[in-house]
């Protein structure tokens, strides 16, 4: 008899509902599986087998047919074992009685029966949620993961002789309880700005850029606390709501790097070494597509230390996405977007032996030299951070005014603050931050009077500024001005946002 | 453009004869015009050129001479580039004066600065940012009296001429060709001198050598009626400039240092020997009679950028945070305003987050 079990499969941040089905012939005993399975999918047959004789169960001596559909979707990952071993048992009658056609099951089996945690498991419960499937079954590991979702029966069993049991009505698992989602309160970050010492340039630069969305650039010496500052940006940005939240748990549980908590509550940082491939950077794979880093950085911080060391061609492909918001990895499989929105924090040193411009000590590179450094960073690249600073010297450390040690509460409640006059600004957009705005929105809610105008026209000349620079600075000025609180912007805003544009004089 | 025998046949000697300059020198002193060398060239050969090298240039005659002559006259012609010749009428007088003036000069752009009179500010490519404003506002005041000389390198250079080149005053001399451009990045500056100022080579393809810099170097010096030195260092190649300056007996100005600037360290040591303290352009325009008109006025100035400037009165570099602190105001106030008043040329920031008065 023939046997169908509801499974689903991973496609980018999108889960696409895969039937299980599994057919016993009589003849020579044989098991086949069918329907696009991947290495780890074929495995399964081995784990299955295993699984079902350590639980009680007997692995049936038939012609065995297993059959994955649609047919034409590739199904990778170990996540298809639990859906195998119920349609077999199914099959083969172990489980008569049991109802199963509207629960799905997902789970990886061991040996000894139990089921392990899968990757991807809330994108695929959200779809299948989408798709009307209000019942799961799930390994128990998995259980933080999923009880966000709400208005879903789910239940968490630790292995295949649990599962049984509930299918049979014998011991039925306690459903799953959904909780809300609480945001953690407090810094329970490691940094704090209160710790770092001095460095009022570049903490109003943080503030800037963490209450605009946009991207920051410090140049200064080595051991001067560039990697310390960037730390403290997650600190200071807002809390994520709850929609944000899911959205980088979606990406971080399709990557297999969501903590313990089941669901994102902090900001990602990520840090990706200068040896990173421009895969690991956007993402990319062999068959199934993966999110980069700058996809697991979505809504949070991509710090890049050290950024003349990365591969240009690395640094490069981050220019469409920094634009964008979003991206589209494609390969042979198919094309996958994920969401890249990030701030993006990148640190330099001012020439190679670190010492230029420096007061007390002396640079020791040619100008040559200093020229080709800074060249491995392109000007298109450098156009799109919105913020460069200079890093203090350490000798500074002693002028510590009273905003000097603030900490990052301190700073956070002005973020918010500027934070809400944007919400309220882009009601209707689908816009978060200044830092999002396009050329349209910037000519509808950046008005620059006749001297504002004239200001700009100045420093274009300059500074020989390109187009793209001079919306950028627009937009900070916008932000700064929001967190002024003013209307509108004004000359001294102006003058803020273009003394953050570093690069023009370097 | 016409040119008249003897330049042709001087213009041909630089070009396409294959001698080098001090071969060049010992044929004409044979003859009583280029010209005549230009026709009879192979004859003078023995007379001029070491055996070893003499095969070769022997089997040179006339009508080969004449189309390798248009040959570069029609290049030259297509780049829009001229030669100015030792006969030359607009030949620089200075220039003529020194004891190896170029047999040719090439150049682009405008030609009549070459009658003016000639002042060269140079500088170390590590000159200090506070200096580079000053080679800039210089350059510019200077450039209503003069016309100002310079390289093409960063540092002192540029800042000169990018001072003088807002009064489509400048020359700049190459170290390498017409068609080169050393160093490389600054290619745009050399299209801008192309339409805006004047540009100078001795060659046309030669490209840059360790010599050249010494060969740039004396007529930097040369042309001009005296030179400023911006910066240099204890070995700078500024240095050569200066030395060729008094050389050839001109004046020779420098801007003080405070004594732990490594990049001032020459320019200190030539005071020292006797070059004159530079401490405004005044100073250089008073040394050859000339009086300014008027005093330029300084911008008009908010209170709040009084205030700034008076915390910066002194002249001493002072960082963002401490101005801010004497001024009573924040940090990222004083950072706009500061930003305000760099914009009009009042303060210059020095790297480091400090900024200094331009006085």
């Amino acid at each position: 008899m023939i046997a169908k079990v509801h499974c689903f499969a991973l496609n980018g941040l999108e889960g696409v509902p895969v039937e299980v089905e599994t057919d016993i012939n009589r003849g020579l005993p044989s098991y086949d599986m069918v329907g696009l399975p991947d290495a780890a999918v074929k495995e399964s047959k081995e784990r299955v087998r295993s699984a079902l004789k350590n639980s009680g169960f007997t692995f049936p001596l038939y012609k065995i047919t297993v059959n994955f559909a649609p047919a034409d979707i590739r199904k990778e990952g170990a996540s298809f074992d639990l859906a195998v071993a119920v349609s077999l048992l199914k099959a083969t009658d172990q489980l008569s009685g049991a109802e199963t056609d509207d629960l799905v099951f997902l789970g990886e089996l061991g040996l000894n029966g139990e089921l392990r945690p899968v990757n991807g498991l809330l994108p695929i419960m959200i779809s299948a949620k989408g798709a009307g499937f209000t019942k799961f079954i799930i390994p128990a590991d998995n259980a933080k993961e999923a009880r966000f979702l709400e208005g879903t029966e789910i239940y968490p069993a630790e292995n295949l002789t649990k599962v049984c049991a509930h299918l049979l009505g014998f011991t039925p698992i306690p459903k799953l309880e959904t909780v809300g989602y609480m945001i953690a309160s407090g810094n329970h970050y490691a940094a704090d700005l209160q710790f770092v010492k001095g460095q009022p340039i570049a903490r109003r630069a943080l503030e800037i850029s963490a209450a605009g969305g946009h991207n920051l650039l410090m140049v200064g010496p080595p051991g001067t606390g560039k990697t310390m500052l960037a730390r403290c940006i997650p600190t200071i940005l807002p809390d994520l709501t709850f929609e944000e939240a899911l959205e980088i748990t979606k990406i971080h549980s399709v990557a297999g790097i969501l903590g313990q908590e089941g669901i994102v509550t902090e900001r990602p940082f990520r840090t990706p070494h200068h040896t990173a491939s421009t895969v690991s950077l956007c993402g990319g794979g062999n068959r199934v597509v993966h999110p980069g880093e700058i996809s697991l950085a979505h809504g949070g911080v991509l710090f890049l230390d050290e950024l003349p060391e990365y591969k240009r061609s690395s640094l490069e492909a981050l220019r469409q996405p920094l634009e964008d918001g979003c991206i589209s990895v494609s390969r042979a499989a198919g094309t996958v977007t994920y969401p890249s929105r990030f701030i993006l924090c990148a640190s330099m040193n001012p020439c190679p032996c670190g010492n230029y411009g420096s007061k007390k000590l002396t640079c020791s590179c040619s100008p040559a030299e200093i020229r080709r450094y800074r060249k491995k960073v392109s000007g298109p690249l450098l156009d799109r951070i919105d913020l460069q600073v200079e890093v203090d010297n350490l000798d500074y450390d002693d002028i510590v005014t009273e905003r000097g040690s603030e900490p990052s509460s301190a700073v956070k409640v002005r973020v918010n603050r500027a934070r809400d006059v944007q919400r309220a600004r882009f009601k209707d957009t689908g816009l978060n931050t200044n830092a999002e705005m396009g050329e349209r929105e910037i000519g509808k809610f950046c008005k620059l009077d006749g001297e504002c105008e004239e200001i700009l026209g100045e420093a274009f000349e300059r500074l020989s500024l390109s187009a793209r620079a001079r919306a950028r600075i627009i937009k900070v000025a916008r932000t700064i001005a929001d967190l002024d609180g003013k209307q509108s912007i004004e000359p001294k805003h102006i003058y803020e946002a273009v003394s953050y544009r570093l690069q023009e004089r370097l | 453009m016409q040119y008249t025998k003897d330049e042709e046949a001087l213009i041909w000697l630089t070009l396409c004869s294959g001698l080098d300059f001090r071969e060049s020198e010992r044929m004409l002193s044979l003859v009583p015009s280029p010209h005549m060398l230009f026709e009879q060239f192979e004859e003078l050969v023995p007379r001029a050129v070491p055996q070893e090298r003499r095969a070769v240039l022997q089997k040179s005659n006339l009508a080969q001479r004449n189309t390798e002559l248009s040959n570069a006259l029609s290049r030259m012609e297509k780049k829009n580039y001229f030669a100015v010749t030792r006969v030359t009428e607009d030949y620089p007088e200075q220039l003529a004066a020194i004891d190896t003036p170029p047999l040719v000069l090439f150049g682009a752009g405008n030609r009549a600065l070459l009658k003016e009179k000639i002042f060269c500010i140079v500088g170390s490519r590590r000159t200090p940012p506070q200096a580079m404003k000053y080679g800039e506002k210089f350059a510019e005041e200077l450039s209503d009296y003069f016309a100002i000389v310079t390289g093409l390198a960063e540092g002192g250079d540029l800042s000169a001429l990018q001072g003088a080149l807002k009064k489509k005053r400048a020359i700049c001399v190459l170290p390498c060709g017409l068609n080169e451009c050393y160093p490389a990045a600054h290619s745009d500056f050399k299209e801008k001198v192309k339409k805006d100022g004047l540009l100078l080579s001795e060659s046309l393809d030669d490209k840059t050598r360790q010599y050249s810099f010494y060969a740039r170097n004396r007529i930097l010096a040369g042309i001009s009626l005296g030179t400023l030195i911006l910066s240099a260092g204890e070995r700078s190649g500024t240095l050569i400039t200066a030395n060729a300056c008094l050389n050839y007996g001109r004046e020779l100005f420098a801007i003080p240092y405070d004594l732990s600037v490594p990049q001032g360290r020459g320019c200190n040591l030539l005071i020292q020997q006797g070059a004159y303290l530079c401490l405004g352009s005044e100073n250089i325009l008073n040394n050859f009679g000339i009086f300014m008109k008027e005093k330029p006025t300084l911008p008009e100035l908010t209170k709040e950028e009084k205030e700034i400037l008076t915390t910066l009165a002194d002249g001493e570099e002072l960082h963002a945070s401490v101005i801010a602190q004497r001024a009573k105001i924040e940090i990222f106030e004083a950072f706009a305003i500061l930003a305000k008043l760099e914009m009009k040329q009042v303060v210059v920031k020095t790297g480091g987050n400090c900024y200094k008065i331009i006085g």
